[in-house]
């Protein structure tokens, strides 16, 4: 039995190295923002996504004075890089509420160490998705007319517009992941609150701490709360991208209108969202030394769900082009043959590459557990469901049923400055959320030691 | 723990009685091919259907544990190991189908192909090839199937840890390998009986429904073998309260596939694409249509909605019933439309291949249920299973 009991040691990598305490724990997580000096490394780092997340203000700035003729949109492709950015960030935040609430119901416990940031990450995400549809409104200043409020005009938005369920889903998805984050923050800031040694940080983070004491009445509270805050996100996790898909599938434009969208979406968003997670996850255990945190099991799980989520990606895109063919319809097979012949042929051969060919080398075992290598097959598979959304957006667009109505679509420079000024704005959101609060979460690491554990 | 006081033996009343109902249903298919042969073919698709799906789910729900590295499931195994050892069954049933009665697919009959660009269909929809896709699907499961139990098997004789780490590479292969053919499968064997009709998600819904009818069955398995056999101190409230998450987590997912399907075809109201809707909210067909959502979700959803109703054998036993009621007639509803005419008929035909399905899946499941321990006895993760506790 002892033999067994070793071999099943080595099988897996733990949730939490061993050797740790409670003590070590809270002073290894909390030190980070309480006693260690900010390093230059951070200020460099923060002052160049702060730099693009300037250039992100002067382009929306220049696009309010001159309008969104500034960007490549024109007629056939009404829908530019705008679209396809906030398709992009709203679907790579979804790791964030995957990991925090389904992984929570499903009672992974490995899931504590990297929940906390990504749902900040989810948070920024969210924020730079939601600033493209405000801004490809036109007139930004009008963008609440999108809420259906009682004004004295009598003017209502169309409720059978999945434009509108989009204003709904994505607001709602907001509420809920910040709700989601602060609740799970609530301990973890009184933490703070009781170690920090500084008065003004003491008021911040005793008021942001909302009087937690730790009582057994508090705790039971808290727990209560966040399973049920996690089983009402656990169904925005397939909804939001799916009203999403929606606002493509209800159309009838050839490779917009197919009944695959909606979790094709959902698994491209995951598949994503994890993309960054581990683009995250990987030099910050580096730089702040957490790898006793953030080990190679999270690596590994993290690799297995990009595999498994990409293989449904990989599914919808043979499936989407074998009906292209098995349907008889002209256009859909038109659209099949202009993405691999078609003006954009590189993007779609692109698209097979980063999405569906590199990924598949997370079949091997030893490079799920290899940081670097991750971090760039995380990369390259950005780079692919940008590349997808693209594909959907603008290919679909550009040539659809009459070929006197056929475009191109290139992409200006504001176009550029206002996708890099949102990752910058998303790098400098990160930056600063690693600075002021704990990045992993303190007391649920906690729970995975073996102190915590309870003698039946 | 020892092997020998986990065998399985049902009880012969029990036996009986599947006996009885495998009876009924060779009867009626036999009575049916003389006497209404029409009604009798694509009845026996659907029945062999529905036993595919109860046994791949089986499968899957394996290969998705290994896979997951999920070790709280592992004492109930042998459970949908026996639901996949009725793949032979189904696939007999499939096959006869396929092989005997292929006129059941109006398109054998010279393919009268909507739309413009017909030259992939003709290729695709060519009798020889779909034959041959049938025994390259079937063989694939079967291959998978029966690897897969043998490793389980030998490891209840050595308690070999490469056994688990053997079948966890296979599972993912298998997982792979299902995803494509049971899309493929699904679009063969029941989308293409109204072959100017399509739908991507087609194989996604098929899946689902699929694995939600194995689900309550599983569930349903579990509540009678803990009255009735040795795994009574095996089985904890645990583990049954987790399969009642399941039920309630597939049954959304199903209905939210179903959801996808209608809304976005009605919303584009393209008619090669409305006429299958159409065809099944006239008439009588109507009231099936909108009960098929009552069966697979309404009611599954707001009787599993409070944590207690999950724990309960009872209540689980009753919305399982209620989601396997409501997957024959998610199958029905799929299939028979183009044969029925303007009105469903459900009557003796329906219901004599029914009672067999149940007899050919009881006779079949005792029988696989038996060749093992009634618990992978050695496998190194059961002791973690047995202490199981949310």
């Amino acid at each position: 039995m002892d033999d067994r009991t070793e071999q099943l040691a080595k099988n897996g990598a733990p949730v939490i190295e061993p050797g740790h305490t409670f003590a070590t724990v809270t002073d290894k997580i909390s030190s980070i923002v309480l006693t260690r000096p900010t390093s230059n490394g951070w200020y460099v780092g923060f002052g160049i996504a702060f730099l693009l997340a300037m250039t992100l203000l002067f382009a929306v700035g220049y696009l309010f004075a001159r309008g969104i003729g500034i960007w490549g949109v024109n007629v056939p492709i009404g829908w530019g890089f705008a679209i396809v950015n906030f398709v992009w960030w709203i679907g790579i935040g979804h790791a964030g509420t995957l990991i925090s609430a389904i992984l929570l119901l499903l009672r992974q416990s490995w899931r504590n160490s990297i929940n906390r940031f990504a749902e900040a990450m989810t948070l920024f995400a969210v924020a730079c998705a939601g600033i493209f549809p405000l801004i490809h409104v036109g007139r930004p200043w009008l963008a609440y007319w999108l809420f259906p409020y009682p004004n004295s005009m009598g003017v209502w938005p169309q409720f059978r517009s999945p434009l509108i369920w989009d204003v709904f889903a994505v607001s709602t998805y907001a509420t809920i992941s910040l709700l989601f984050w602060f609740i799970g923050l609530v301990p973890d800031l009184a933490t703070l609150r009781d170690r920090s040694t500084n008065r003004v940080a003491q008021m911040i983070y005793g008021i942001l701490a909302m009087g937690w004491r730790g009582s057994a009445r508090h705790w039971h509270r808290y727990e209560t709360a966040y399973l049920l805050l996690a089983g009402l996100a656990t169904p925005l996790v397939l909804s939001v991208h799916t009203v999403v898909s929606f606002d493509f599938a209800i159309g009838i434009v050839p490779g917009w209108h197919t009944t695959i969208f909606p979790p094709y979406f959902v698994a491209g968003a995951i598949y994503s969202g994890f993309a960054m997670v581990l683009m995250l996850a990987i030099p910050i255990r580096k730089v702040y030394g957490l790898e006793d945190f953030i080990t190679e099991r999270h690596l590994q799980n993290s690799a297995k769900v990009m595999l498994a989520t990409g293989l449904i990606v990989a599914y919808g895109y043979v499936i989407e082009a074998f009906m292209g063919w098995y349907s008889g319809n002209r256009y859909d097979a038109f659209t099949l043959w202009n993405r691999l012949h078609g003006p954009y042929k590189w993007d779609y051969f692109a698209l097979l590459i980063c999405n569906i060919v590199i990924p598949q080398v997370l079949w091997i075992r030893k490079l799920r557990t290899k940081p670097i290598a991750l971090f760039f097959i995380s990369g390259v598979v950005l780079v692919g469901m940008w590349l997808e959304r693209f594909i959907i957006v603008v290919v679909s667009l550009h040539r659809d049923f009459l070929t006197s109505s056929w475009g191109m679509y290139y992409p200006t420079r504001w176009d550029w400055m206002t996708y890099i000024g949102t990752i910058g704005l998303f790098l400098a959101a990160m930056f600063l959320f690693v600075r002021i609060l704990p990045m992993i979460s303190i007391f649920e690491m906690r729970t995975l030691l073996p102190e915590a554990e309870v003698k039946e | 723990m020892n092997g020998r006081d986990f065998t399985f033996e049902p009880n012969a009343k029990t036996v009986g009685q599947m006996q009885v109902l495998a009876g009924i249903g060779a009867a009626t298919l036999v009575a049916g091919l003389f006497f209404a042969p029409q009604r009798i073919w694509p009845n026996l698709l659907l029945v062999s259907y529905y036993l595919l799906g109860l046994a791949l789910a089986g499968m899957a729900w394996i290969a998705i544990q290994y896979v997951s590295g999920a070790h709280w499931s592992t004492a109930l195994r042998r459970v949908p190991e026996a639901m996949a050892g009725v793949l032979p069954l189904a696939a007999i049933g499939i096959l006869s189908v396929l092989i005997l009665h292929p006129s059941l697919y109006s398109w054998t009959g010279g393919v009268h192909v909507e739309g413009d660009a017909p030259g992939f269909k003709l290729m695709w929809l060519s009798l020889p090839f779909f034959r041959i896709r049938a025994v390259v699907y079937l063989l694939g499961w079967l291959g998978f199937a029966w690897a897969m139990l043998r490793l389980s098997r030998q490891q209840d004789s050595d308690g070999e840890l490469s056994h688990t780490r053997r079948s966890t590479a296979l599972a993912a292969l298998f997982l792979v390998f299902f995803g494509v053919t049971f899309w493929l499968a699904s679009f063969d064997w029941i989308m293409s009986l109204e072959p100017e009709w399509y739908s991507t998600i087609f194989g996604f819904y098929n899946f689902a429904g699929a694995f939600l009818s194995g689900l309550a069955t599983l569930a349903l398995l579990l509540v009678w073998l803990q009255r009735h056999s040795a795994l009574k101190t095996v089985i904890r409230e645990q583990h049954v309260h987790d399969v009642g998450k399941l039920l309630f987590a597939f049954s959304t997912f199903w209905a939210y596939l179903w959801f996808s399907q209608y809304m976005l075809i009605w919303y584009a109201n393209l008619p090669e694409e409305t006429v299958y809707y159409v065809r099944r909210l006239h008439g009588f067909w109507q009231p099936l249509f909108v009960l098929n959502l009552f069966l697979n979700w309404v009611v599954p959803f707001f009787a599993l909605l409070p944590r207690m109703n999950k724990q309960r054998a009872g209540i689980l036993v009753r919305v399982s019933i209620v989601l396997l009621v409501g997957r024959w007639l998610d199958l029905y509803l799929m299939i028979m439309p183009p044969f029925s005419g303007g009105k469903p008929r459900i009557g003796i035909w329906e219901i004599g291949l029914v009672a067999g399905l149940v007899g050919v899946f009881g006779l079949g499941f005792f029988a696989a249920l038996r060749r093992a321990p009634l618990v992978p006895v050695r496998d190194p993760y059961l002791a973690e299973s047995l202490h199981y506790h949310a």
